[in-house]
């Protein structure tokens, strides 16, 4: 009654090849040799070798759920999204191994009312303001003037260093901070009292972008490796129980 | 004919894809439970109720601890974690590190501390703090406001000198920017914020909580430092008993023990008053007009 079309075999092997290489990909991707084909970038200095569900941990529900959940809150009829897939990657997961108790700056400190004005320059109240990852460096910043936001009327008395604070400032030198201050109060190091004795600002911008650490190899807190946290949230999820 | 079967078979698929959606039921929200009727705490109240906690905390900590023990040869300093500095927190830096505490827990409670005379330029109030801590310091009220650009309802507190030390250590520090304060001075503030305008009796137990493990949290870190000391006789012996004794300091149990018995009656009395709350809430509507 009806011919069939001779494109009918074609597209009958497209389709077979079409689904054969899916599931290919479905079973390949998934395996650990091929996290680096689905990282968006180089991983940030100290994160090598760190597996994608480390940060990027399941989503609460499974995927229909999630799904509906987001189709429900779409329409109104729920209060909150929900994760799609993996959840968000954002400061508190980066302080799951990062918290320090020493921490000079610690993000939490910045949604106080006073760093308003600062915050609008740079959002220090979160993490990937300044260390987004998958850029395989340390910090993302151009420049290393941030201090200023803050800083900027800045006066030290009993001054310990021969080029004074108060110097600096006027003269706008924001970049010379690093050089003697590390960020998050980590390192253990002797500050210079001379400027032309602190680490030079070249060392300083190769830190940022990944280098060699010029402060120092000694510090008080080291992060939780991945194995730490792990077993760390495994002590968790047994309280729990 | 093949139009319709078409479309029977495009309505099965979306019937099918919204039957499957809706059986499996969405991710659970967080908080569903708590129900508008269940908030029976208006913030400005649970606030200062915990504030006054901090009070009690605080001034336990500086005369008991920092005041007696400073007597018995211990060292406070603001920079207590470094590894060459051998001491214990000073009554800010003990507010800190609560305040850190707090962070990490799951209550969305935040804790500052600042003033007009800070010892550290990072902690000099500006902007609508600043103006708001003028009104603190004229009639040593509390101060709340809804902190638009946060979203948050905020509180701000007098911090008073309540202890010889708070005085004798802002006075003589190498850094300090006033050298006159005296006892019963409001030499800062505390600055509170929680994001919701009323708080079920969870909610309220939950900030409570969450400020006394922040104290146990710090009060720990220091003894912790304390068994880093490198010299022996440099360590206090911890047990039951307080500076005032001796040589010696409590432990964290015996140390929040005394919190707790100081604290307790007054936040218990409070809470299970909450359901007059009806008056405090116009009185805390009138607090934030005002400002």
């Amino acid at each position: 009654m009806f011919k069939k079309n001779p494109l009918r075999k074609r597209q009958h092997t497209g389709s077979l090849i079409g689904i054969i290489v899916t599931i290919i990909i479905y079973c390949i991707l998934p395996l650990k040799p091929a996290e680096d084909l689905l990282s968006l970038g180089p991983m940030n200095t100290g994160h090598e070798g760190l597996s994608c569900n480390a940060c990027h941990t399941d989503a609460k529900g499974n995927l229909v759920q999630q799904i509906q959940s987001n189709i429900a809150y779409a329409v109104g009829m729920r209060k909150k999204a929900t994760d799609f897939g993996t959840e968000n990657v954002d400061t508190k997961k980066c302080l799951e191994c990062h918290d320090r108790p020493n921490d000079r700056h610690p993000t939490h400190r910045f949604l106080e009312p006073r760093f308003k004005e600062a915050i609008a320059s740079i959002n220090a109240t979160q993490c990937e303001t300044c260390h987004r990852e998958h850029n395989g460096t340390r910090v993302v910043l151009k420049n290393a003037n941030f201090c200023m936001n803050c800083h900027y009327d800045l006066e030290v008395k009993n001054d310990p260093i021969d080029t004074p604070h108060a110097t600096l400032i006027a003269n706008k030198q924001w970049s010379t901070c690093l050089q003697c201050h590390d960020f998050h109060g980590n390192h253990i190091y002797e500050v210079a009292d001379r400027l032309k004795d602190t680490i030079p600002l070249q060392q300083i911008h190769a830190y940022l972008k990944g280098g060699l650490d010029p402060f120092s190899s000694k510090k008080k807190h080291l992060p939780l490796s991945e194995e730490e946290w792990i077993a760390l949230k495994k002590d968790y999820i047994d309280v729990q129980k | 004919m093949t139009i319709t079967k078409h479309k029977s078979i495009l309505l099965f698929i979306l019937l099918s894809i919204l039957i499957l959606l809706a059986a499996c039921g969405g991710v659970p929200e967080e908080n569903t439970s708590t129900q508008a009727s269940d908030k029976v705490f208006a913030v400005a109240d649970v606030l200062t109720l915990v504030a006054k906690e901090n009070d009690i905390t605080r001034t336990l900590y500086t005369k008991g601890i920092v005041g007696a023990g400073k007597k018995q040869g211990l060292k406070f300093d603001e920079d207590w974690q470094d590894d060459d500095v051998e001491a214990g927190p000073l009554p800010a830096l003990f507010l800190r590190g609560i305040s850190s505490d707090i962070r990490k827990s799951s209550t969305p409670l935040g804790l500052y501390l600042g003033s007009d005379f800070p010892i550290n330029a990072s902690n000099k109030f500006q902007g609508k703090q600043a103006s708001l801590f003028e009104k603190i310091k004229a009639t040593k009220r509390p101060q709340h406001f809804y902190e638009e650009d946060q979203k948050m309802y905020t509180s701000m507190f007098a911090d008073l000198a309540v202890a010889a030390p708070c005085v004798n250590c802002h006075n003589d520090h190498k850094n300090t920017t006033k050298t006159d304060w005296k006892l019963g001075d409001v030499m800062g503030a505390t600055t509170w914020q929680y994001p919701s305008d009323s708080l079920s009796y969870k909610e309220a137990i939950d900030v409570i909580k969450a400020y006394r493990n922040g104290t146990k949290a710090i009060y720990t870190a220091y003894l912790e430092e304390i068994s880093n000391f490198k010299v022996d006789s440099t360590k206090p012996a911890i047990g039951n008993k307080w500076p005032s004794k001796g040589f010696y300091l409590p432990t964290a149990e015996v140390f929040i023990d005394s919190v707790r018995k100081l604290t307790s009656y007054e936040s218990l009395e409070k809470i299970l008053l909450a359901d007059n709350t009806s008056s405090k809430e116009t009185t805390t509507t009138s607090d934030l007009a005002a400002n």
